[in-house]
This record gives structure tokens, C-alpha cells and sequence, in this order.
């Protein structure tokens, strides 16, 4: 992007960084306003849109045309109470122009993040672009090349199939029920154990509309305390059951989640067999995420009844994140439509100015035109030379836009430009010449 | 209106393969597109086949039924028919290639072979015995697609039994829809038997009037064929209740629902091979 504004990008992210690195570097939401109002104290800064997840953390700042950042954003990054080390050591990335611009457009596609594809990255791109843009006026490079991240991450998403399938061990859980269940709110889950794993498993559930949870625990005051905390004080959806109560709600549920921390298996055949007598036939889809496991093997023998573990769901995953890479070609082929999209706006970018007087020049010209027509004729013969002249002028800056695209090199293009500009911007009249008569036409006889 | 018999036995086959690769493409892709092109054609197949057999009839002054080729075509309409009406009541596409994967081959095969003007049967032209014959189609259809998705139920239930996260798995509706599928196909098909039997019996006397006497002599109510349908209507009709009333779900279900469907077609081949019946398309002045 030379001879405009630059973009650059500072950064550390999954790939490099290990998580305490990715921690040290994050900025959270507090920590934005500081950091900007530090950039804002610098001479060549713009604009800077700073984008802080659990896996990246990316600054990208646009500032005056050849205007080196190193400086400005190691100070700035220090006045913010940010280490500027972390992003320029082995961790860090740095880019800039186009290749700021790609890595952008792939961030919020997916493209770069730990699970492919996913979509939780396009709405914190979009949080961090609003937060920059309370704090203060982006610029138009940078402006233009987030709406075309978003665009290309949204076409991403919908052109391809980069999102389908789920690719953590949590979701594909619920994946599995979906095999199982239209509509996971008019069924009902159990959860046995009530540890961090089994917590994560059944907030999950829940926001997938899981239509009701049982919490049962060894513990039973374990149990409410994390009923408690999964109901959030909203409502009654999640309950606690004793201990004792296990085998009776297994007739109850729909969905089993086990993850105690037990060394014996806790739920056993004859329990399953006697829950499934009441059932009368209705499928139990039990997922056993503990090691050791606590579903006996023999479970699985029961009628109607599907018990998966880590293994099988971690299967699903492989699966997903495959179907998910082979989607790769083509979200890369409409990552470059929209980065030349990019680079059209950009190239055109100085054009606009020099365009613009020539356009305005040429509106002169037309206006005396056809103020002089409309005095020596009628109405409507102003009216033919005024919608005349104006397709006259369309064509002829369409004319001037190809050549001034197409010149061979960036010297070529900026002479073309310079000329215009000579000729045709605005400039006071010169003493050793008479102004003309603005209302007389120069080949008037 | 011949001229436009003539085109639409060229166009209805077309119309049905656009059908079959749409619902395909449905399967595969999953796109919100093809969801709706393939709505858009389940529509415009159902639409233009009513109106050439509505041409048809008006032209030959019988049902399209005279052959076993008007027949073939005439039960792909019916299978697009009971399959529209599930697919719009329970919004699932994914098993339509299947569906019309069928009946495209049916009216192709129909289309195909077609003869000019086949030699009907007088009591085609009978309004009350077209009806009869009509929901007779429709009512064994709707089974037939009660079968249908009862048996996919089985093969996703021994796919996630058996841990093989393939197409099927990935693509196939939930269990539970496709138990659904299944039990709403049979709730159309058991009032859709009742009626035809109802109407069947109505119209029994009216009808002798109009058959040769050896056939008219035939006629009765406990003709084997009459008798197995009702006994067919009253199991379905169980089943039903069973799954309306005591909670009768899943494998067993729809192991219900094959067993009823397979008894349906050995006691009808076996009663039409082996037991004398009025019922008899192949017999001239057989009903």
C-alpha cells in the first residue's frame, strides 16, 4: 500500500504463544481506552483496533503513510501496563499492509483459530471494533478492511461448510443428542457427579435448551450448591436429588451425564434394566465422561440403551474438524475476492481526490455551457446539451479512471496524477491574464 | 388436451428427476437453497401431476389406473402426496431423496413404456369406485412410508449403537423425528384404509348392477381381502394407541410398524395368488 496510509498488525496468538504468554498479553476492555489514548499521543498514529480473545491478542493500527509504528506502539503498549516484549519477542507476529490485512480477514473467518472455523471469533471482532470506535474515529483504511473482515468471514460461514460439525468434546455431547432427540426442551438430563468436567458438560446442555437437569452427587450439598449455580437464580431448571435416588431418576431422564471422580462403576445394569421396564421402550442416551469410567460395560447390552464415552466423542470431533479442513480451499478463494476487493478500494484511494477536480472541472465547463444555450435558445434545447454534455463527462472520467488504474507502475500512476492535479485543481487566476467573461464559451467566433 | 397428455408424459419424468436431485442436494449440502428449491419443485411435481391426471381423466373418462404403468404413475403422485404432507407437517427434508428417488423411478418406468390408450375397466369410470381405488393408494402409500421411516429408525439406531458417526449419522433426522415420521405416516394411512373401506362397502351393491353377473355373484362383504384390510386397519389402529396412549416407544415401535407392514404384503400377495377374491384387476369384469 504504497503511498497511503499503512496498516500494521502486532500479536501473539495460539499458534506461538503458550497459554501464560496469552494471558500476559491480554487487554481487556478497561485496559482499551488506556492504550489508544497512549497511541493517540503519537504523531503518526490514525486509528488502532485492539482484539483481545483467550487465544490472540492483535493490535491493528493504521498511521500516516511511511510512518514506522515500532516506537510508537513499544510506548504505547508500555503506558497501557502491557509488556511491548511479549509481541515483539519469539511469540510475536508482526505484519503489515496486505498481509495485516489477510491475516484479518482469516481471523474472522476462523481461518486462524484453534478450532477451525468456529464462530465465537466474529462477534468478538465486531465487539472490538465498536469499542474502538467508541473510544475514538478509525480510519478509513483500517475502517474498510474490518467491514471486509466481516464480510468475508460471514461468506466464509455461509458459502462453505467450515462451521458444520461440532469440534469441541462438549458440543459434540449435545451433537449426540441431537441424534437422538428433535427437540432437546422437551427432554430432560441427569447429571452424576457434580465436578468442573460434569458442570462444563451440563452448562452446555442447558444453553442448548436441555428442557430440564437433575443434579445428583455423593455429596448432596455439592449437589444443590451446583444447582444453585446453574439455575442462576433464574427459575427451577436445574434440581438436586440424593444419592440414593440414582437408580429412580434414570427412569426420569433421557440423557444421562456421568463424571464422578469413583472408582467402581456407579451406574449398573440391573439399574438401567428396572429404569428401562418403566420407560417402555423410550431410548437413554448415556454419556460416560469419567476416568475410570462409571457406566459398567455392560450397560450397553441393555435395550434402548447408548452409552458413549471420551473416546467416541473425541471420534466425532476428528471427524468434524477433517470435514472442517477439506471446506479450507474454498473459504481461502473467497478470502482473496474479498482481500482484491481490498486492494481495489485502496489502489483507488488517491485517485479520488485528483478525480474528483476533474470531474468538478469539467461540471464548470458544462454549467457555462449550458447557461449559455439556455440564454440564446430555448429550455429545452439546455436541457438536450445539459443531459448530453453530462454523458459526455460520465464517459470521458470513466476513460481518464481505466488509464489512471491500468498505468504500468506506481511512477506512472503518480505522474498521471500530478498532471491532473496541475491541470485541473482549483487555482486563483493569474494577474498577467484576463479572467474571461465566465458566461462566454472560449471558441465562441 | 391430448397434446398436453403428450408433453406432460415427457415433462412429469423431468420434473421428478429435478425433484430427486434437489432432496439429493438437500441430503448432501444441507443448504438453506436447496430447502427451498427443493420445496418450490415438491410443489410445482405435485401440481402438474393433479392437473395431467386431472387431463387425463377428463379425456379417457376414467381414473389413470387402466394399466399397471397409469397405475405405477398414478402411485408415485400418491407417494408425493402423503410424502408433502409429512414433510409439511414436521419440517424435516432430509429423507425426501428417498422418497422421490421412488417415485421418480415409478413414473419414469411409467412414462417410458407408456401405451396410446390402454383397454380400461367399465368401473374405472364409477366415481365411487375411483374414490375407493384412490384412497386405497394413498392408505397403503401412507404405510409403505410408515415402513419406510421405521426401517431408517433402525438403521440410525444400530449406527449410534454400533459407534459409526458416517453419512447417515450425520445427515438422517433424530431417532426420535423419524419415529415421528414413521407414527405420522401411519396416522394418515389408518383413517385414509377406514375410508376407502367404508367407501368400499357403500358402493358393494351399487357396483353389481353394473358387473357381469358371474363377477355380481362374487361380490361380499367378507370377501378375503376386505377381511385381511380390516384386520390391518385394526392393528395399525392398536399400534397407535399403543404409542398415543401407553408410551410405546422407540426400536420396539418401529419394530412394531415393519411387522405390521411385512404381514400387510405377504397376506395380500398370498390372498392374491392363492385365495379365490372379487378383487382381481387381471380377471376382465373383476374388480
Amino acid at each position: 500500500m504504497a503511498g497511503h496510509a499503512g496498516l500494521h498488525l502486532w500479536g501473539i496468538d495460539h499458534r506461538l504463544a503458550p497459554t501464560e504468554v496469552r494471558e500476559r498479553a491480554h487487554i481487556d476492555p478497561e485496559r482499551v481506552g488506556g492504550l489508544l489514548a497512549a497511541l493517540a499521543r503519537e504523531p503518526g498514529f490514525v486509528s488502532a483496533v485492539p482484539v483481545s480473545t483467550c487465544n490472540r491478542t492483535e493490535i491493528y493500527v493504521e498511521t500516516l503513510p511511511e510512518f514506522a509504528p515500532h516506537e510508537c506502539l513499544t510506548r504505547s503498549l508500555a503506558a497501557a501496563g502491557l509488556d511491548p516484549a511479549l509481541f515483539t519477542g519469539e511469540y510475536g507476529v508482526r505484519l503489515t499492509d496486505g498481509e495485516a490485512v489477510r491475516r484479518l480477514y482469516r481471523v474472522s473467518a476462523g481461518l486462524e483459530s484453534m478450532m477451525l472455523g468456529e464462530p465465537q471469533i466474529s462477534g468478538q471482532l465486531k465487539d472490538a471494533y465498536r469499542l474502538a470506535k467508541e473510544h475514538h474515529e478509525l480510519g478509513p483504511v483500517l475502517m474498510r478492511a474490518f467491514q471486509g473482515a466481516f464480510r468475508a468471514g460471514k461468506r466464509v460461514r455461509t458459502e462453505t461448510k467450515i462451521g458444520e460439525g461440532a469440534v469441541s468434546v462438549a458440543f459434540a455431547a449435545v451433537e449426540l443428542a441431537r441424534k437422538f432427540f428433535a427437540d432437546l426442551s422437551h427432554h430432560r438430563a441427569l447429571l452424576v457427579g457434580a465436578g468442573d468436567t460434569g458442570a462444563l458438560a451440563a452448562r452446555h446442555f442447558l444453553q442448548q435448551g436441555i428442557g430440564g437437569l437433575i443434579v445428583v452427587n455423593r455429596s448432596p450439598e455439592r449437589a444443590r450448591a451446583l444447582a444453585d449455580d446453574l439455575n442462576g437464580g433464574k427459575g427451577e431448571l436445574v434440581r438436586a436429588r440424593p444419592w440414593e435416588e440414582l437408580a429412580a431418576t434414570l427412569a426420569d431422564v433421557d440423557v444421562v451425564l456421568s463424571t464422578t471422580g469413583s472408582l467402581e462403576p456407579v451406574i449398573l445394569p440391573e439399574m438401567v434394566r428396572a429404569a428401562m421396564r418403566r420407560r417402555r421402550g423410550r431410548p437413554l442416551y448415556v454419556l460416560d465422561i469419567a476416568v475410570p469410567r462409571d457406566v459398567h460395560p455392560d450397560v450397553a447390552r441393555v435395550d434402548e440403551t447408548y452409552v458413549f464415552g471420551l473416546d467416541d466423542l473425541d471420534e466425532i470431533v476428528q471427524a468434524n474438524l477433517a470435514a472442517r479442513r477439506k471446506q479450507l480451499p474454498g473459504a481461502e478463494r473467497i478470502i482473496e475476492q474479498e482481500l482484491a476487493e481490498f486492494r481495489a478500494w485502496v489502489g483507488e484511494m488517491d485517485l479520488r481526490p485528483s478525480v474528483a477536480e476533474f470531474r468538478a472541472y469539467l461540471e464548470d465547463l458544462k454549467e457555462k455551457q449550458v447557461g449559455y444555450v439556455r440564454r440564446k435558445q430555448s429550455d429545452e434545447v439546455a436541457a438536450a446539451v445539459d443531459a448530453s454534455l453530462q454523458q459526455f463527462i460520465k464517459k470521458v472520467l470513466g476513460r481518464s479512471m481505466e488509464s489512471l488504474k491500468s498505468a504500468e507502475s506506481e511512477q506512472e500512476r503518480l505522474q498521471h496524477l500530478a498532471t491532473l492535479h496541475r491541470l485541473f485543481a482549483p487555482q486563483a487566476p493569474t494577474t498577467t491574464q484576463a479572467p474571461r467573461d465566465p458566461q462566454e464559451p472560449h471558441d465562441r467566433p | 388436451m391430448r397434446l398436453a397428455l403428450t408433453v406432460s408424459e415427457v415433462l412429469l419424468p423431468l420434473l421428478y428427476l429435478l425433484l430427486f436431485v434437489a432432496y439429493l442436494w438437500v441430503f448432501y449440502e444441507n443448504r438453506r437453497f436447496a430447502h427451498l428449491w427443493a420445496r418450490r419443485l415438491l410443489a410445482t411435481t405435485v401440481v402438474a401431476h393433479l392437473a395431467a391426471s386431472a387431463i387425463h381423466a377428463r379425456v379417457h373418462h376414467h381414473l389413470p389406473m387402466a394399466s399397471p404403468l397409469e397405475f405405477l404413475s398414478l402411485l408415485s403422485l400418491s407417494l408425493l402426496l402423503i410424502y408433502a404432507v409429512i414433510e409439511r407437517r414436521l419440517r424435516v427434508r432430509e429423507t425426501g431423496f428417498l422418497v422421490t428417488g421412488v417415485a421418480f423411478l415409478l413414473q419414469f418406468i411409467a412414462s417410458a413404456f407408456s401405451v396410446a390408450e390402454p383397454a380400461a375397466n367399465p368401473l374405472l369410470e364409477d366415481p365411487g369406485y375411483a374414490g375407493h381405488a384412490v384412497l386405497v393408494l394413498l392408505a397403503y402409500t401412507a404405510l409403505s412410508l410408515s415402513f419406510l421411516y421405521a426401517v431408517l429408525y433402525l438403521v440410525l439406531a444400530r449406527q449410534l449403537a454400533r459407534k459409526t458417526f458416517g453419512l447417515l449419522f450425520r445427515r438422517l433426522p433424530p431417532l426420535e423425528m423419524l419415529e415421528r415420521m414413521s407414527v405420522g405416516a401411519a396416522k394418515l394411512g389408518v383413517p385414509l384404509l377406514f375410508g376407502a373401506l367404508a367407501l368400499g362397502h357403500l358402493w358393494l351393491y351399487d357396483l353389481a348392477d353394473k358387473l357381469d353377473p358371474a363377477t355380481a355373484s362374487r361380490l361380499t362383504p367378507f370377501d378375503p381381502k376386505i377381511l385381511t384390510s380390516w384386520v390391518i386397519f385394526l392393528v395399525y389402529l392398536v399400534g397407535l394407541a399403543g404409542h398415543r396412549w401407553w408410551g410405546w416407544r422407540g426400536r420396539r415401535m418401529n419394530l412394531l410398524a415393519i411387522a405390521a407392514y411385512l404381514a400387510v404384503v405377504l397376506a395380500m400377495g398370498a390372498i392374491h395368488h392363492f385365495v379365490p377374491s372379487f378383487h382381481n384387476f387381471s380377471l376382465r369384469g373383476g374388480v
